[in-house]
This record gives C-alpha cells, sequence and structure tokens, in this order.
C-alpha cells in the first residue's frame, strides 16, 4: 500500500509539478509487439461436474482494438474421462459450446479437449472433480452507511478449503419519468402508451475476483466472508435488490492461478509498478507447447444461493436520495396551443420526431386532457428505461 | 690534478643530479656484481664490470697501474666489491646516482651536493670535501619541512649507510597555503618503481634502498612535486607540496600519471571535485552520484533518481560509505539531488572489483565518498546559489594549526518553488531538504591524530495536503589513527548510522494515522596497516556492526481515527569480520594482492520466527508453527570466508594486464518491490527465512597509456555471479507485512561485460569516453517458485550497449566549457501483449518478465563556467555555471504505463526532462 502510494506521490509529483517546470510529458506509447504474440486462443468457462458446461472460445485482441473478440467456431470441444469415457459439447452460438446435462463421477479424472477446425489440439491435463459444499448462508447487514452481504459456507469432510465466488445481482428501478403517452410517428397522433418503460430491472454480474481459502484455519470454515458492499445511495436498493451466489470449490492451482490474475490486473494503470507477471492457465497447445493460451478450466460442481432485500428492511428514510443515474435529467416542455385537431403543432412534431427525446405527458396530467398548451418530453435514456436494463420481470422475481 | 679532476667533474655531477628521474639509474638492486676476477689489472676488471653492469668508472690511468685485482665475488653490491678491491692501496671510490663510479687517491669524491650547499655558507666553512658536516641528530627530532625542490635531503645518520641496505622514509604531505593534508597524492620514486599513496592524514611510509633517490608526490590539487633525498636510514621528511596557485581547490592535477597502469587495483574509479562540478546537471549542482552514474558499468535506473546498478547488480548491492559511516539514502528530492554537499568533499572512489579486504557487506560495489580537511592555515570558505537550492561551506585553523573544521550546509528553497506553480492543489504540496555535514580534525602529535565527522539530512514532502513523507539520515564517525612506528599504523574508527522515513496521512479524520521505520547501525573497526619491507605490506583488521531495526509502527492519529495500531517485531543482528591481505611485489613486474576476509552474521532476538512447511512455496498456509527467541538469543548464523585477489604485470613501462577475483556476502537486503528506488524502501536483515546474498566476481583487463601517459586507455572484461538477492512475488505485499519471507524469492543472477575507456586527463581538452557492453541476468527456479519458466531472463538492469562521453574544453583559465553525452540500450519492461475477456470482464495478457525494452535512451548536457578574476588579493573569487540539460530536448521515456479507458490499453510513456532545461549557478569561495 505505501509503495503504490509513494508512486503515486511520486509520479503526481513529477507529472504535475517538476514534470510540468521541466518540460516533462506524457505522450502516447505504442510498443513494437509482434502480430502473432496479440492473437491467443482464450477458453472462459468451467467443467460443472453436476449439470450443464457451457466453454466459449475466443481470441484475445489487440490492445487497443475496438473490436469485439472473434470466437472460435466449428472446433470439436469434449470432456473426457481417464477411463475413455467422452462427452462431446455442441456449438450454439458461434464460439459457444454447451454440453448436456452431465453428472461426473468425482473418483476420476477427466480433461477438456479441444479441436480447432485449423486443425490445432488443445487439452488440459486430466484434473480432479471438486464437489461444491453447499451455501450455508448469504446474508446482510447495515453497517457503515450501506449494505454489506456476506456469505458464510463450509466443508465437514475438509475438502474444499479453496473457495471462489461469483454472482449475478438483480435489482429493480424507475427510469426518470413516467411517460404515459407516446407519439405515433406513423399516425402522427398522441396515444395512450401501452408498454411500461417506466419500470426495470438492472443486472449486473461480478467483475472481480472473489476468492478465499482456509488453508491456515483449524476447521474448512468460512465464516461472514464479505462478498459486496452497497452504499445506502446505492440505486440498487431503492427498490427491491436481489443477489445470485455461486460458490465454486477449487484446487490450490486454480485458486493460485485467479489470485495472480487479480493482481496483475489491479497493478495496471499505475508508474512505479510492482512488476506483473505472466500467468499461464492449464490449457496447453499440443503441437506447441510454447503457444499461450489464456484461461482456465477446473471442474467442479456449483452451488447457489439467491436472496432479496427490499427497500423496507433498510433502516432509510422516506426521503433517502439515490444515486440513480439520472440526477442530469431534465423535463423539457414544449408550451403551443394545438389546432382544433387531434394533430400536434407543426414545432412539437418535429421535436417528437427524433429517437432521441421521448414525449412524457401532455398537458395538465391531473386533468388527463389530451387538448393541452403543454408537452412535455425528456431524453429518450431519462425516460426509457429499457436502455439501462430490462422491462421483462425475471423469472425468479418473487 | 685531483683538484683539477674535481673542479672538472663538479658540473657534470650538477647536471647529472638535475636531470633527475632521467639518469637515476643507480641503486637498482639488479646491479649485483658476480664473477671470477681473479689476477685481472684493475682496467681489465673495469672492462668486465662495464660491460655487465650498468657502471661507468672515471679514474686516472697512473693511480691504478700497479694495482692487480684478486677477488671472488657472487651477488654482491659494486661498493662492497670495490671495497675489497681497493682495501689494500690507498684509492678511494664514490659512485653517484647515475652509476659512475669515481676512483680517486687521498679522499673520496663527493657525489652529491650538501643539503646546505645553496644556503649562505657560513665564513669559513668546512670544505665540502670534510665528512658530514650536518649534524642529523637534530634533524631526526624535528622532521624537515621539506619545501626546496633543489635541495637534498639527507634522511637519517649519515655513517649508518649499508650499501645494499634499505630504510624507511615516513612523513606528511602537506598543501603549503593552508597546511592541510594531501590525502590520495601518490608518494613514489621511480627507480626502483616504489610508490605509496598517503592516507587520510596525508601521511606516507615508503621503504627504498639507502642512497640518492628522487621522490615525486603527485595529487589531487597540487602541483606536482620532486624531493630530492640521501637515504642513510629510517627517517621521517615532511613535505609541503603548493596547491595549484590559480585554481585553489578547484584545479586538479590527475593523480598519479601511471597510476591506472601501474596500481594492482582495477575496476576502480576515482573522481575528484573538479571533475564532478565540471559534468553539468538537471539543476545546475554539482552532483556525485550523476558523475559516477556516468562511469563504465554503472547504470542509472531512471532519470532523476540516484538509484545506480554498478556491473548488472542490485541497487541494494552498493555499499555508500560517508567517511567509512554507511549512508542507505544518498538522494534528495525524489532522488534529483544527491544528498552530499559538492563543496564539503574531497574524492568519491568507486570500486566495481578488486574491493580491498577491508570491505565488505554489500555484493556490487563500494562509493567510498571522503570529506576534505578543514584549512589549517587561514578561516576561507565557499558557497553556491543556484535555482533550487544554495549551500555554504566554511572551514579554517583549529589550535594553531594542529587542527582544523569544516563544516558544510545546504538548504532547498523548491517550497516557495512549487507556491508558484499554477495548479492549486499543487500549492499545497511542500517538498524541502537540507543537509549538514562538519569534518574536525586534530593532531596530538606526530603519532597521533583524531577526526570526527558528523552527518545530517532531512526531507520532508507532502502531497496536496494529504499524506507528508518525512526521511532522515544520520552518519557520524569518529578516527584515531595511531602510528607504531614508521613501518606499522593503524586506524581505530567509530561509525554510527541511522535511516528513519515516516507517513503521515491526515485528509480523512477517520483513517489518519502515522507509519515509522528505522534503520539504526553502530560499528566499529581496526584497521592497521604493516610496511613489511618494499615488497609487502600487510592490511589486517576487524570490524563489527550491530544492526537495530524497528521495521514498522503504525499508530492512529488524532481521536477519531479508526486505524488500528500495529507494530512490526523488531530486529537485531550483528555482523562481524576479520580480514588479512597482503601487497605483495612479486618483481618489479608482477604484484599481486591476496586478502581474505571472513564474515560472520547472528540474527539475535528477541524475536517470534515463523516456520514453514519444508519444501513448499512460503505463503501464510505453509506456516506450521513459531519458535520465540529470548533477548540476544542467536536465532540464525551465516558466515563464510571472502576471497580476494588481484594480480597485475607490467608488460612494459606504459602498458599492463590485471586480473581479479573478489567474493562477496551480503546480509541485509532492501525490500522494494517498484524499479525505482523510493525513499521508504525499507530493509531488511537475513533471518532464519532469508539467506544472505553471495557474489562471486571474476575481471580481467587490458591498460594502456599512450602520449607520455596522458592519455589512458583500458579493456576491462567481468563475469560475477550472485546467489540468493531477493526478487518478489507477483503483487508482494511489503508494508507492514509480519512475514515479509512470503512474499520474496531467492533469485539467481548473473552478469558479464566488457568495459571500454578512453581518458584524457590533462590538456585544453580533457574528459573520457566509454563503451560498454554488458548483460545482467536473474533466474527465479527455486523449485516452488518459477519466474519465465525457470529461464535466466534480462533484469531490470540489464541495457547492453552504454556509450558516455564527458568532455571538457578549457578556452582560457577562466572560461571552459563541458559537453556530455550518454546513450544506452532501453531498461526491460514486461510488456501487455493483448488483452482478453473472461467471464466478461477485460483481462491483459502480459510478456514474460521483462521480455521487451522501453526505446533507446540517449541525452547531451553543455555546461560552461566563467570562472572571476584571479587577482590574488580579492574579496571572493567566484564563478557562473551555465548549463543546458538535455541540449537536444529529447523525451526519454522516465516511464512507461498503460491504462484500461473504454475497453482499450493504452500505453504512456511520461519523459520527466522533455526538453531542454537550463540553469545558472553562482559559486562563490573566499
Amino acid at each position: 500500500m505505501a509503495i503504490s502510494l509513494w508512486s503515486k506521490a511520486r509520479a503526481a509529483m513529477l507529472w504535475a509539478g517538476l514534470a510540468g517546470a521541466t518540460g516533462g510529458c506524457v505522450t502516447p506509447y505504442v510498443p513494437e509487439v509482434p502480430e502473432a504474440t496479440q492473437d491467443s486462443l482464450v477458453v472462459n468457462g468451467f467443467i460443472n461436474s453436476q449439470g450443464v458446461t457451457t466453454i466459449q472460445l475466443t481470441h484475445s485482441l489487440a490492445l487497443t482494438s475496438t473490436k469485439a473478440p472473434a470466437a472460435e467456431a466449428k472446433a470439436t470441444v469434449a470432456i473426457q474421462a481417464q477411463n475413455g469415457q467422452r462427452f462431446t459439447l455442441t456449438e450454439n452460438p458461434a464460439g459457444t459450446y454447451t454440453s448436456a446435462s452431465l453428472n461426473l463421477n468425482p473418483t476420476l479424472t477427466y480433461k477438456l479437449v479441444i479441436a480447432t477446425a485449423m486443425g490445432k489440439n488443445y487439452a488440459t491435463d486430466y484434473l480432479p472433480v471438486k464437489t461444491t459444499p453447499a451455501i450455508d448462508k448469504v446474508y446482510w447487514k447495515y453497517e457503515n452507511d450501506g449494505v454489506q452481504l456476506y456469505v458464510d459456507t463450509h466443508d465437514a469432510t475438509r475438502n474444499t478449503t479453496y473457495y471462489r465466488w461469483k454472482y449475478q445481482e438483480t435489482w429493480q428501478f424507475t427510469s426518470a419519468y413516467n411517460s404515459l403517452f407516446r407519439y405515433n410517428p406513423v399516425t402522427k397522433l398522441v396515444e395512450p402508451r401501452t408498454e411500461d418503460i417506466y419500470h426495470c430491472w438492472g443486472n449486473t454480474t461480478s467483475t472481480i475476483i472473489t476468492q478465499t481459502n482456509t488453508a491456515r484455519l483449524s476447521q474448512d470454515v468460512v465464516q461472514k466472508f464479505p462478498l459486496v458492499f452497497l452504499p445506502a445511495s446505492s440505486a440498487k436498493l431503492r427498490y427491491r435488490y436481489s443477489i445470485l451466489v455461486q460458490q465454486y470449490a477449487q484446487t490450490k492451482e486454480e485458486y493460485d492461478y485467479w489470485e495472480t490474475l487479480k493482481k496483475n490486473s489491479e497493478s495496471l494503470g499505475t508508474i512505479n509498478d510492482p512488476l506483473p507477471s505472466q500467468i499461464t492457465g492449464n490449457i496447453r497447445c499440443l503441437s506447441n507447447p510454447d503457444e499461450p493460451v489464456l484461461g482456465y478450466v477446473g471442474i467442479h460442481s456449483v452451488s447457489e444461493q439467491r436472496i432479496f432485500i427490499d427497500r423496507q428492511e433498510l433502516p432509510l428514510s422516506v426521503y433517502a436520495v439515490f444515486q440513480t443515474g439520472y440526477e442530469k435529467c431534465q423535463l423539457l416542455v414544449e408550451d403551443r396551443c394545438p389546432p382544433r385537431s387531434p394533430r400536434l403543432p407543426p414545432g412539437v412534431t418535429e421535436v417528437f420526431n427524433s429517437p432521441e427525446l421521448t414525449m412524457v405527458s401532455v398537458g395538465d396530467s391531473s386533468s388527463n386532457r389530451l387538448t393541452s398548451c403543454k408537452y412535455y418530453g425528456a431524453f429518450t435514456d431519462c425516460v426509457d428505461c429499457r436502455l439501462r436494463g430490462t422491462n421483462v420481470k425475471p423469472s425468479f422475481w418473487k | 690534478m685531483i683538484k683539477l679532476l674535481t673542479r672538472y667533474l663538479y658540473p657534470v655531477l650538477v647536471l647529472g643530479l638535475l636531470t633527475g628521474p632521467l639518469a637515476s639509474y643507480g641503486q637498482q638492486p639488479g646491479a649485483l656484481i658476480s664473477g671470477d676476477f681473479r689476477r685481472l689489472s684493475f682496467e681489465q676488471f673495469v672492462r668486465q664490470i662495464e660491460a655487465t653492469t650498468p657502471y661507468h668508472f672515471y679514474f686516472k690511468p697512473g693511480t691504478v697501474d700497479s694495482l692487480v685485482v684478486d677477488v671472488q665475488v657472487t651477488s654482491q653490491p659494486l661498493a662492497a666489491v670495490l671495497q675489497q678491491v681497493l682495501r689494500p692501496t690507498r684509492l678511494h671510490f664514490a659512485i653517484d646516482a647515475a652509476n659512475r663510479v669515481y676512483v680517486t687517491t687521498g679522499a673520496p669524491i663527493q657525489v652529491e651536493l650538501p643539503a646546505d650547499m645553496f644556503q649562505a655558507p657560513l665564513p669559513g666553512a668546512a670544505p665540502r670535501s670534510s665528512p658530514t658536516p650536518s649534524a642529523p641528530s637534530p634533524q631526526d627530532k624535528q622532521p624537515l619541512a621539506g619545501t626546496s625542490e633543489f635541495k637534498v635531503y639527507a634522511i637519517g645518520p649519515r655513517q649508518a649507510l649499508a650499501p645494499g641496505g634499505k630504510a624507511t622514509l615516513t612523513g606528511r604531505v602537506q598543501t603549503t597555503k593552508s597546511g592541510e593534508p594531501v590525502i590520495g597524492a601518490a608518494v613514489y620514486v621511480d627507480v626502483p618503481p616504489i610508490g605509496v599513496t598517503t592516507d587520510q592524514a596525508g601521511h606516507y611510509a615508503l621503504t627504498l634502498p639507502v642512497g640518492r633517490h628522487n621522490v615525486y608526490i603527485r595529487g589531487l590539487g597540487i602541483k606536482l612535486t620532486k624531493r630530492q633525498i640521501m637515504l642513510y636510514a629510517d627517517g621521517r621528511l615532511d613535505i609541503e607540496v603548493p596547491t595549484d596557485a590559480t585554481t585553489l581547490k578547484e584545479v586538479v592535477v590527475q593523480g598519479e600519471q601511471t597510476r591506472n597502469i601501474s596500481s594492482l587495483r582495477m575496476g576502480v574509479e576515482k573522481l575528484d571535485i573538479k571533475t564532478i562540478k565540471a559534468v553539468p546537471t538537471a539543476f545546475g549542482e554539482a552532483d556525485i552520484l550523476r558523475v559516477v552514474l556516468m562511469l563504465p558499468g554503472v547504470k542509472s535506473i531512471g532519470e532523476g533518481n540516484t538509484g545506480m546498478s554498478v556491473r548488472g547488480g542490485g541497487t541494494d548491492q552498493n555499499l555508500v560509505l560517508f567517511n567509512d559511516a554507511v549512508i542507505y539514502n544518498p538522494s534528495h528530492l525524489f532522488g534529483f539531488f544527491s544528498a552530499f554537499n559538492p563543496d564539503m568533499l574531497n574524492s568519491v572512489e568507486l570500486y566495481k572489483s578488486s574491493v580491498p579486504a577491508r570491505y565488505g557487506g554489500r555484493l556490487a560495489s563500494v562509493l567510498d565518498v571522503t570529506t576534505r580537511e578543514g584549512n589549517r592555515k587561514q578561516f576561507a570558505g565557499a558557497g553556491g546559489i543556484g535555482l533550487l537550492t544554495s549551500r555554504l561551506t566554511l572551514e579554517g585553523p583549529l589550535a594553531k594549526g594542529k587542527g582544523s573544521f569544516i563544516v558544510g550546509g545546504r538548504s532547498s528553497y523548491s517550497d516557495w518553488l512549487l507556491q508558484r506553480v499554477p495548479d492549486a492543489s499543487l500549492r499545497k504540496s511542500s517538498a524541502s531538504f537540507y543537509d549538514v555535514s562538519t569534518q574536525l580534525n586534530y593532531d596530538l602529535n606526530a603519532h597521533n591524530s583524531l577526526s570526527a565527522t558528523g552527518y545530517y539530512s532531512r526531507d520532508r514532502f507532502r502531497l496536496a495536503s494529504d499524506t507528508t513523507y518525512r526521511y532522515a539520515s544520520i552518519a557520524a564517525s569518529a578516527k584515531w589513527k595511531h602510528t607504531f612506528s614508521s613501518k606499522f599504523y593503524g586506524v581505530f574508527t567509530g561509525t554510527y548510522s541511522q535511516y528513519d522515513y515516516s507517513l503521515a496521512s491526515a485528509r480523512n479524520p477517520t483513517t489518519a494515522s502515522n507509519f515509522a521505520y528505522r534503520l539504526a547501525q553502530k560499528g566499529v573497526n581496526a584497521d592497521f596497516t604493516y610496511y613489511h619491507s618494499t615488497r609487502h605490506t600487510l592490511d589486517f583488521g576487524g570490524s563489527a556492526l550491530l544492526y537495530d531495526i524497528a521495521p514498522g509502527r503504525l499508530v492512529p492519529a488524532g481521536d477519531s481515527s479508526l486505524v488500528i495500531g500495529n507494530t512490526l517485531q523488531a530486529e537485531k543482528g550483528l555482523e562481524s569480520a576479520i580480514y588479512l591481505a597482503d601487497r605483495f611485489e612479486v618483481s618489479p613486474r608482477f604484484s599481486v594482492y591476496a586478502g581474505l576476509r571472513y564474515s560472520l552474521f547472528n540474527a539475535l532476538g528477541p524475536r517470534l520466527v515463523n516456520d514453514y512447511l519444508p519444501g513448499a512455496s512460503r505463503t501464510e498456509n505453509t506456516i506450521t508453527g513459531t519458535t520465540s527467541y529470548g533477548s540476544g538469543q542467536v536465532l540464525a548464523t551465516y558466515h563464510g570466508p571472502e576471497g580476494r585477489l588481484s594480480a597485475k604485470y607490467m608488460l612494459t613501462d606504459n602498458s599492463s594486464v590485471k586480473a581479479s577475483y573478489n567474493r562477496m556476502r551480503q546480509y541485509i537486503h532492501q525490500l522494494s518491490n517498484t524499479t525505482t528506488v523510493s525513499p521508504i524502501d525499507s530493509w531488511k536483515l537475513s533471518d532464519s527465512n532469508i539467506r544472505p546474498q553471495v557474489g562471486d566476481q571474476v575481471s580481467a583487463g587490458y591498460y594502456r597509456n599512450f602520449k607520455r601517459n596522458t592519455i589512458e586507455t583500458s579493456v576491462e572484461v567481468y563475469y560475477k555471479v550472485m546467489h540468493d538477492f531477493l526478487d518478489y512475488k507477483s503483487g508482494a505485499n511489503l508494508f507492514l507485512n509480519p512475514h515479509i519471507e512470503t512474499e520474496v524469492v531467492n533469485a539467481q543472477g548473473r552478469a558479464y561485460g566488457v568495459e571500454l575507456l578512453v581518458r584524457k586527463n590533462e590538456g585544453k581538452i580533457n574528459g573520457w569516453l566509454s563503451y560498454t557492453y554488458s548483460r545482467s541476468l536473474a533466474r527465479v527456479n527455486t523449485g516452488t517458485e518459477l519466474i519465465n519458466g525457470g529461464r535466466y531472463y534480462p533484469s531490470n538492469y540489464d541495457k547492453p550497449h552504454d556509450v558516455t562521453l564527458v568532455g571538457n574544453y578549457r578556452f582560457s583559465k577562466r572560461f571552459n566549457v563541458s559537453l556530455n553525452f550518454n546513450y544506452s540500450t532501453g531498461r526491460p519492461i514486461t510488456l501487455p501483449l493483448a488483452k482478453y475477456y473472461i467471464d466478461n470482464t477485460l483481462r491483459v495478457y502480459y510478456s514474460d518478465r521483462n521480455a521487451y525494452r522501453v526505446p533507446d535512451y540517449y541525452r547531451a548536457d553543455l555546461a560552461v563556467n566563467f570562472e572571476g578574476n584571479h587577482k590574488v588579493k580579492k574579496l571572493a573569487h567566484s564563478s557562473w555555471t551555465l548549463a543546458v540539460y538535455n541540449l537536444t530536448g529529447r523525451k526519454n521515456p522516465y516511464s512507461v504505463y498503460f491504462l484500461s479507458q473504454n475497453g482499450q490499453v493504452n500505453g504512456y510513456q511520461l519523459s520527466i526532462f522533455g526538453q531542454p532545461i537550463p540553469s545558472i549557478t553562482y559559486n562563490f569561495r573566499f
């Protein structure tokens, strides 16, 4: 911590002060790196020992690329047991390979084998099957002006030791303005809105690597492991929040891999950093062992638990303010009296023809009369919550 | 008849004496006589002698015609042979310095001028031929103050003259003007080639064959001086030498011209303050470390940073000594300034290989910084005013010239500068430093002298009123030099060094905290030198160092702070060593230095030490238990011999080859997982879990001088192996970590290279040009830890090609121009190669460690120095230095880093000195 503090201090100093005084400057730096080193196969996923395995094959990209990663399509992907048993995965969509729901024998070892359309063969070593213990409890406490989510778990057989979690958060939210009317560009008429674009559900998956181990403990018990912290002002807590926590048991090798990846990723972007290290996953190119293959495929089952948090459960004032991301939204008013027809005045038509603006309301909403001298609109992003989530209620939402 | 001969010979003799070194071939120990001279006439005998030795005989044939020689001798000096031959006759002989032998009747001829010849002779003085007119006894009690080049000083009682014997000449060399001792000056005779350098107090001891010698004194800041002596027996000659009158302390006559070829040392660079001052720097102030970085084999680890790598070693492998006290952080203000006040310095010596046995404790180099002794005759001062700093030094005599003092101080006003930067957050920042140093000298008597030095430096900086960093260095040493006899002296030194830093974070009251680190070291040394004979000089001694480290203490600051205090266990250790070394002159051409140092390290309690599962990577998970050690209990012991060998063979008078082998052991390690050095890097002692570093180096070199030794050239090659230096696991956390051993791995290293140097020390154009090809490789393959698959990879200091030019052109005595040029290969870097997505998260794929390089580095600097006029009667002498750093404005990368921006990973390079930086400094002296 102190080291990076010093680095930052020095960097800031050099940058702003001495650098300014001495003609120091920052210029773009494009390293000369052979193109061949930029394109590697990326294997994303794990072998689910009790369920459906999904493996994504993509390629890495040049650092400055703005493209989406290219999928490795038409490959043959299979899970192969040491006893010769083989489960082939099917591709759908391109680059994504899915197995049937499997139930692997935890006393056997398995490997993932990949044969690309270009004829290259990749494989992991034979890996043990780790069976993930159940999550004891996912729970939260209101502390430090926010909601801290915790997880408890244990393995009475002492076989797990290395735990990793991923999670999906879902929360209900509303856009800035509830649009009751819509302008129909075909009929050029204002009509009542039938689809709710005010209530939506937001969704994210975890991006940081969350893991721990119990190697130093006398029992294989994880207690009160902090997963996520939500500040009280988080929009996720405004109506209702849900988190699905997925727990994985890992081997030590897999744990070390993710730990190194985590440290590498955190070091990007400061000046005097510790040296990042190259990390190699557990997939090898059989014809060229030196070819880097990115990703780590472990074999384990998944334990899940979902909880909900309602706003009413939180010790929040009714006047609590949330960082909704809609703070900059403004209601626009077009103040023109209409002609004696249901059509809009010419200027107003043009305004609501633009996809960037969406009508919110017409006239005095309390009178609910269509013939008014006021037309209300806002930027579409402030009105249509579907731009930030989905208005389809998730199946698990209670 | 004889009188006529004498009269005729006198001018010849005088001529012979004054032609000095060219003719004085005489007392070469090799010119011994062997042979069967039975039944020969004297003339036949003379012809035989003249044919086999350099002697020439002068005699009147008539006086010897009746003489028959009948002797048989083996390896006898001529004098002894002649005594035997001439015993039955009334003939006398005399041999002069030019190997001329005068055979006379009646009385022996006087072959040199009496010491008092040019002093007003007393009326009726004894005739010149009378034996030994001057009584030697008062001279023995009161050493001669040798001030004349033309006088022959008789050393020892004349009757003691034993042909072929040897005697030791001792004394002190001091300057005429200030009476300061001249340190490190070469005192030598060229035939036979015997020389020594003066020590810290200006003392020297030369063991020479008895007889006539021309003694030369060459050194920094003094004129080449010659003294003629007639050595009869052991005696003392103090020598006063003039300083270079026009330049006072700043102009320097380089060391002994042939030192680079004739000295046993290799891989040693000595810099005098004049060279240091001539090199342009970024902020206009002379900076020793900046100049050291321009020497072959020394690499900077980053611009604006004083961290250095010597021959591929790490930044913590350099022993920086300030008058024998260790300095742990020799830099100020983010490393932009070195911590030494240039006006205080005498010289800087860097040992890259052939490290003397008396030094130890670091793998790569020893940087020996010595301060000057104050002026013993009058009060004087010097100073300078620059853009960021000012400095002042005062000096003068103590106790009527028996001692002297010098005290210097330096302070920055960068705070003032920061206040003027148009950036609100920066205006709340501050950065400042100061340092003071002093040296006192006192001579108790001719056999005992005392000196004491002190050094204190302090830095403070605060960034945008958030975290305040402070660090301070203390170094102190006291020395007592005792001369036991003219051949044996000892120096007893006590040292104290301390380095501490603190971080105060105050912005957020709930997280406000103070962190402090402190390292203290107490040491005693006893070093003895014994001049056994002209062929053997013995150095021996011992040292003990007690380390006491408080590795970290975090305390909450203020009542509302929620920080939990934490204090790491103290570390203690005792490093002791004994050594013995012999400089052995096997023959005039071949000499050997053989030294052995034995060092022992005890890590001491009280301490609680973690035990780890053997054979597994040390992590918190593999701790099996702890062992508790009581106060003073030894928890780990490491020891081993350190051999130091070097040999020199003179091929010709101006060329030589040398070879050396060194082993070094290091028991203290710097913890830093950034490539640059920062003041809050801490030092850690070896303990049960961290082994000492061990390094071996072999090197060989060829040295040749041209143009009457004004141009020195050398080629040195070296190969080095380093064991168990510390490297870090990825993302190692070194801050307040109670088990550092889980974050580090033992790395092995090897380094090799060739260094070419052409150096011209004199003349209007002087300076040096060097080219270095060097590699520095590291490997981590401990079985449990692998970096780059366990293969060798370039270390952070691997910059294969390096070209440095340091040039001065003196237009006149008052105006000179300096130009520097430096090119080096860019340093290695671990690059992000590609990006990829795992679970929809952007990840970056890195290359092998240090597989790529940042762009090459080059820079040119220019400085112009104007001296004020050189009138002797002047209140103060002054000079102006105008310098431009980075003349071409090249944007050398200081740092390369990457930022993830909108799904793209963009690289940036930061240049600190991205445009020419002019500076102006005013220096004065009174």
